[in-house]
């Protein structure tokens, strides 16, 4: 018997002293010490303590890359060029990369761990990149399943951004088994409204971060953002647009129209907004208001279905539709989607089949 | 029987909130690998595989997908709609699996019936014969589901 309690100490003792052995010695080889990162050719250098993802190393320097799931890798947004330093792309970055990115050396920077100097490339927008504390001012039910959330900047106060762009917000770890991550929502004030950020959401059924927006989130409670990020955006021309959105996808033409009103905008501007029912129609009187100060802008909203209880008596079908009976030559003509993949394919198709350049279609496509 | 660390691994991801609020296991106390055997026994006694059901799944989603979250009719008991939503969700084995949050619903005109899945769902009775647990938002019951698209 005590020869059995003395093998079980025994055997305990050394898987024990293996066990710190290896804590010692991954606290040993994992220092890096002070690693170099140049960025964008010089434009910028950081001294940083090694050892952490890129995302969080550039996050504790201010530097907000764009990033969805909170650094686990699953939502491959965060990605930048690492031109040195970074080893082999990993398994866990393969199914984000395409044959180019892999040539160019693209990496998901959550999962790339700082360990030497290393050179990346980012967007130079990236380094205007804030974050801000805010807090929820209001919220308006703009349908059965969106929502307006008006958030106030705290710190810094103001948001300096063009109409188009979007910020993430930080949806906090809000109940058990639900960790920290981002969201990207398109931005839906007046450009000018600097000390405030608008956000038009629809709830995901089950997702994370509406789920705490729509049910937990209050008014005056404390809320996380970065931004302003994004490239999508009016062109200087001036070419008559086509604006296609539905749901949540208005929110950039919102802040568009905005910017158009303040500058007396003559530009010929047509937005179609396609709705499944009358129900999913929003913002009617806010875009009733917008025609009357933007006498170039004319508001098309398409219902697929109306309910004959609706008294629908507006534009019926497809918004897809509604823009091929409006058309026959797009040839003159810039494009603006904001939606799902679904829908901006299908619009894209059919701008293009009206003659409207490729390269004069631009899009924010959900992702 | 034990678990193996990777199915302890894989049966904690479906738990957490991680990918989706609540998980996809919801209430449901089984083991994965117990509620992916209970339904496979469902499908099998119902004369179906879980390649069948995921392939008419897909196909139904498919036939949805152009008319832009609106209803299309795909004969005289069956109607679907496709609707997308913002984001992308991964598969929590662990592989390569990106899918949109699209969300397809099929509905029976005769009794009204109605069942809906997300692609992530056609993936998961597609490649892992899993249906999620009971509780969970997305859990498909597998006669539930053979009743609307089969007309079984």
């Amino acid at each position: 018997m005590i020869e059995f309690v003395f093998s079980v100490l025994l055997l305990s003792g050394i898987a024990a002293g293996l066990a710190m052995i290896l804590v010692i010695s991954e606290k040993v080889i994992q220092n890096y010490g002070p690693c170099k990162i140049t960025l964008n050719k010089g434009k910028k250098e950081l001294t940083v303590e090694g050892g952490k993802p890129l995302l969080t190393t550039l996050k504790e320097q201010k530097i907000f890359l764009p990033s969805a799931c909170g650094g686990r890798g699953t939502c491959g947004v965060c990605k930048c060029k690492v031109l040195n330093g970074a080893g082999p792309l990993l398994p866990t970055e393969t199914p984000y990369m395409d044959d180019k990115e892999r040539k160019e050396g693209v990496r998901l920077a959550c999962q790339v761990k700082v360990r030497n100097d290393m050179e990346i490339e980012i967007p130079a927008f990236l380094f205007a990149i804030q974050q801000y504390q805010a807090k929820l001012a209001a919220v308006e039910d703009l349908t059965y399943d969106m929502k307006r959330f008006r958030f106030e900047l705290l710190g810094p106060e103001t948001m300096d951004f063009v109409a188009g762009q979007y910020v993430q917000i930080t949806c906090p770890a809000y109940k058990k088994g639900v960790d920290e991550v981002s969201r990207a929502y398109s931005i839906a004030s007046d450009p000018k409204d600097t000390h405030f950020v608008e956000l038009i959401v629809r709830r995901v059924p089950n997702g994370i971060c509406t789920t705490w927006l729509f049910d937990y989130l209050k008014v005056g409670q404390p809320v996380q953002l970065t931004g302003p990020y994004g490239e999508f955006r009016m062109s200087d021309t001036q070419a008559p647009m086509i604006f296609i959105a539905g749901g949540s996808g208005m929110a950039p033409f919102v802040s568009i129209l905005h910017q158009m009103r303040h500058v007396g905008s003559t530009r010929k501007a047509d937005y179609f907004f396609g709705g499944n029912s009358v129900r999913d129609l929003c913002l009617g009187q806010q875009m009733a208001e917008f025609e009357k100060a933007i006498p170039s802008f004319t508001f098309h909203p398409v219902v697929a279905r109306p309910h004959p209880e609706d008294n629908w008596t507006g534009q019926t079908g497809l918004v897809t539709e509604a823009v091929k009976r409006q058309y026959s030559d797009l040839s003159g003509h810039e494009g603006y989607l904001c939606g799902s993949p679904g829908m901006i394919d299908a619009s894209i198709k059919v701008l293009v089949g009206l003659g409207m350049p490729q390269d004069k279609v631009y899009y924010d496509k959900f992702a | 029987m034990k678990q193996s660390p990777q199915d302890k691994n894989l049966e904690g991801m479906l738990r957490s909130g991680r990918l989706v609020a609540g998980g996809f296991l919801g209430t449901d106390t089984r083991r994965p690998e117990d509620i992916i055997a209970e339904d496979a026994a469902v499908l099998r006694r119902l004369g179906y595989n879980a390649s069948q059901v995921a392939a008419r799944m897909q196909d139904l989603r498919d036939l949805a997908r152009p008319a832009l979250g609106t209803w299309i009719q795909v004969d005289e008991v069956l109607q679907v709609k496709s609707e997308d939503y913002k984001g992308v969700i991964v598969c929590p084995w662990p592989h390569e699996g990106r899918y949109e949050k699209r969300i397809t619903t099929a509905q029976r005109l005769d009794t009204g019936q109605s069942i809906s899945w997300s692609d992530l769902n056609i993936h998961f009775v597609r490649d892992h014969g899993f249906f999620e647990g009971r509780g969970a938002f997305f859990r498909i019951e597998p006669d539930e589901l053979i009743k609307v698209i089969f007309n079984g």
